[in-house]
């Protein structure tokens, strides 16, 4: 039945899980789903994507993910593996919509940074939200999908010295917002999405 | 070192996701798409395995394969009456090339291949 969890999947590990997926095991996969859904969903929605949208492309991920499951290898996890489809299945769309173009653009300095006396309470999501959306994306690809600045770069069609630049400028930004929490206050946190 | 150390932090930020509410009814939509792509999947293999089926057998219906079995079966009774002459123990002949059954059991048999080539193709996908 679909969406219901099988004990005999839910004991299992990830790789197990893969391995059964790769043979055609669908419920195998859903238990995947479920351990990795949230993950991916909220990748999507750090990197700029509405609730719904962020539902959308997860979805698509995970299919995708099934269908080319012979191809993971075990080499990252699984979550990793998966966060980088939906990454840029996320940007394919975003090339759809013509919205890209927003990434090249040189953010203005009045962006709202905010201080750190802005917020009592600050959570990595509402950091994300005070960057450009060129700064969200690049930083939210490199240290959330894992990918490395050139791949990035390749993904988002734009130079390599842009994406640095989004990066670096991004990460400035964070580290204002996030450093003067104490970093095992900051690891206490979660994001809410 | 300290940027190092900031970068691994965002990272560990990044790795600790929310678990939203509805991730069990996101599971049951991503399952039941796959349901439906295999489900889809199955018909359409199916139906392209029913559909050649047809072609395939009104083909040879119009092929007038039978009568041209009967006709090689009637030269291969000539055939055999001339071996008679020479050997007697060529009856075999006769007996395997006469009637259109077998082409009937051919058929069959080729239908069964087919079919365990079709299940062997949709295990596959």
């Amino acid at each position: 039945m679909a969406g219901s969890t099988q004990p005999k999947f839910a004991s299992l590990h990830d790789v197990e899980l893969c391995g059964l997926a790769a043979t055609g095991e669908r419920r195998a996969f859903g238990e995947l789903v479920r351990r990795h859904g949230s993950a991916v969903r909220a990748l999507l929605r750090r990197m700029g994507a509405q609730p719904s949208q962020a539902d959308d492309v997860a979805q698509d991920a995970f299919i995708t993910a099934f269908e080319r499951i012979a191809e993971f290898r075990g080499e990252g996890t699984f979550v990793a593996w998966v966060r980088r489809i939906a990454a840029r299945l996320y940007l394919k769309r975003m090339q759809r919509e013509r919205r890209l173009g927003e990434l090249a653009e040189e953010p203005s300095e009045a962006d709202p940074v905010g201080g750190p006396e802005a917020e009592a309470v600050i959570d990595l999501d509402a950091a994300l939200k005070t960057l450009a959306t060129g700064e969200r994306v690049c930083v939210t690809l490199c240290f959330g999908a894992g990918l490395s600045h050139a791949e990035a770069a390749e993904a988002l069609n734009l130079p390599l010295g842009t994406v640095k630049s989004h990066v670096k400028r991004g990460l400035d930004k964070l580290r204002a917002r996030l450093a003067p929490l104490a970093g095992a206050d900051l690891e206490g946190r979660r994001g809410n999405g | 070192m300290a940027e190092a150390g900031f970068e691994r932090r965002l990272e560990r930020l990044f790795a600790e996701s929310p678990e939203y509410p509805d991730a069990p009814a996101f599971a049951s939509r991503v399952e039941r798409r796959l349901d439906a792509g295999w489900t889809a999947r199955r018909w359409l293999i199916g139906s392209a395995g029913v559909g050649g089926g047809v072609i395939g057998a009104s083909q040879i219906v119009m092929s007038n394969l039978v009568q041209r079995v009967q006709s090689a079966g009637d030269s291969a009774k000539v055939l055999s009456a001339g071996l008679t002459q020479i050997t007697p123990k060529a009856e075999w002949l006769t007996s395997v090339y006469s009637g259109g059954a077998v082409v009937w059991i051919a058929s069959a048999l080729a239908i069964v291949a087919m079919g365990f080539a079709l299940s062997r193709v949709i295990e596959e996908l």
